[in-house]
């Protein structure tokens, strides 16, 4: 007899807290707060968390000079190696620069304290160099122990160390960077044995110098030009998205 | 009493349950509109199919699994309250043939790529991240699809390729431009933007 009275209480109770909730959600509606959904479109994201841009009117000037460049010199440029050189050369010579940056990769894991790091480049530049053909082949590739890691460099060891990313740069030719990222391209250059002030070759003439630098710079090309046409591409605003990208992608290879 | 609390764990152990598979689920509905879109665009019963055609076809495999709406709207953030109603109906349509446009061309012309799915990782409440690896030219990229379960299922709201977060470059860039512009700047941009035969384009902005 009880159990009856409860289910007779029981069905207006749920018919009740239905029509309750239906009106909450079209108060809500009505007062104009948000929905779930509609707050999640709004938040707020990590990773943009503003990129200082004080020279911004300098930096799209360069942009657009560096824009000019890519399009008129350096992709015809590239066009024209990857369509004359066979595939297996192309690969070929951007394994054998790769390899001559060893000394960059390896103080930078050191410099970070990335012991696995290093021991993984070293026997990377080990194998490559003697089996690889002065590491124009990469058999290392064939190790699981020795299998590629993503290059360090001296930006990522000053990101490491927190100091911090400072304004954003676009530097002539060589594309998006910020003042931390340009003192590691100096700390790079000084780590090279191949390259000025530090190079380890006596009488280094400026001309075989040029020709290095020149056929490390195309040997490397292809990839660069390839990524930055597709972020150029589905872009609203190339630069913005240069710079976003940029940034976010260097965030990522501090933080890793 | 006892009895009460065995089927309470035992609903809850089911919900678990339920919602880990529901959450693998979305792994092979992912994988399964990814085959589908590159089929469209290397298999050879599409091979007679112009670029818009492939544009068009691609897009109607991936609406049938998910709506884009919800990635272009997380990417415009609060710059959607800028624009009245027709303009921002105008810019998802757009923003969406853009992104489309950008997938078809930024493939044509490559080898297949082969996409491996990896882990399916729980990144806040009803939100999950799926690891993926892509080999194109002999190159891996590594990319993440983030998902969101919302009121119409589960669905995409960011890809992050390389460390770069496809929604966080928009919302960036979107930003940057309403600092300056106004929502009819934006959308003649990226008429403009359509209007191109390739994805390069030139620089003004």
């Amino acid at each position: 007899m009880k159990s009856v009275e409860i289910q007779k209480f029981k069905r207006p109770l749920a018919w009740a807290s239905l029509i309750g909730l239906l009106s909450v959600a079209s108060l809500t509606a009505q007062d104009g707060k948000l929905t779930e959904d509609e707050a999640f479109f709004y938040e707020e994201f990590d990773e943009s968390a503003g990129v200082y841009d004080p020279f911004e009117s300098v930096n799209r000037y360069i942009f657009k000079y560096n824009d000019y460049v890519f399009s008129n010199t350096l992709q015809p440029l590239v066009d024209t190696y990857t369509a004359i050189t066979p595939d297996i050369v192309e690969e070929g010579a951007s394994n054998f620069f790769h390899n001559l940056r060893y000394p960059v990769r390896l103080a930078s894991n050191l410099l970070q304290g990335r012991f696995k790091g290093a021991w993984i480049e070293t026997g990377r530049f080990a194998i490559n160099s003697t089996f690889g053909i002065v590491g124009i082949l990469t058999p290392a590739d064939d190790y699981e122990s020795f299998a590629p890691i993503e290059s360090e460099d001296v930006g990522q060891v000053f990101g490491a160390w927190g100091i911090g990313e400072g304004p954003y740069l676009v530097l002539p030719f060589l594309g998006p960077s910020n003042l931390r990222d340009l003192a590691g391209l100096f700390g790079d250059r000084a780590i090279n044995p191949i390259k000025e002030p530090f190079s380890m070759i006596d009488d280094w003439e400026w001309e075989w110098q040029l020709a290095t630098f020149s056929a490390d710079y195309i040997a490397r090309s292809p990839q660069i030009v390839e990524r930055y046409k597709q972020l150029k591409g589905s872009s609203i605003d190339p630069y913005s998205s240069l710079k976003n990208g940029y940034t976010q992608y260097r965030r990522g290879a501090v933080s890793e | 009493m006892k009895s009460f609390s065995y089927m309470a764990y035992l609903v809850l152990g089911l919900l678990l349950v339920a919602s880990v598979s529901a959450q693998e689920l979305q792994k092979e509905k992912l994988q399964g509109m990814i085959d589908a879109t590159l089929d469209v665009i290397y298999s050879e019963s599409h091979a007679s199919l112009s670029a818009d055609e492939k544009k068009l076809k691609v897009r109607e495999k991936i609406e049938s699994s998910y709506d884009l709406d919800v990635m272009i709207r997380y990417a415009i953030g609060k710059n959607w309250r800028r624009m009245n109603e027709q303009e921002q109906l105008e810019v998802l349509e757009l923003v969406k043939q853009l992104v489309l446009k950008a997938y078809v061309i930024g493939l044509e012309g490559k080898d297949r790529p082969s996409v491996t799915f990896g882990e399916l990782t729980e990144i806040g409440k009803a939100r999950i991240e799926i690891e993926s690896t892509m080999v194109l030219d002999m190159k891996t990229y590594y990319i993440l699809y983030r998902l969101r379960q919302m009121d119409s299922g589960w669905q995409i709201y960011d890809i992050v390729a390389e460390n770069v977060s496809m929604s966080s470059n928009y919302r960036g860039q979107i930003d940057d431009h309403f600092r300056k512009g106004s929502a009819a700047d934006l959308i003649a941009r990226l008429k403009d933007l359509l209007a191109k035969d390739e994805i390069s384009g030139d620089t003004k902005i």
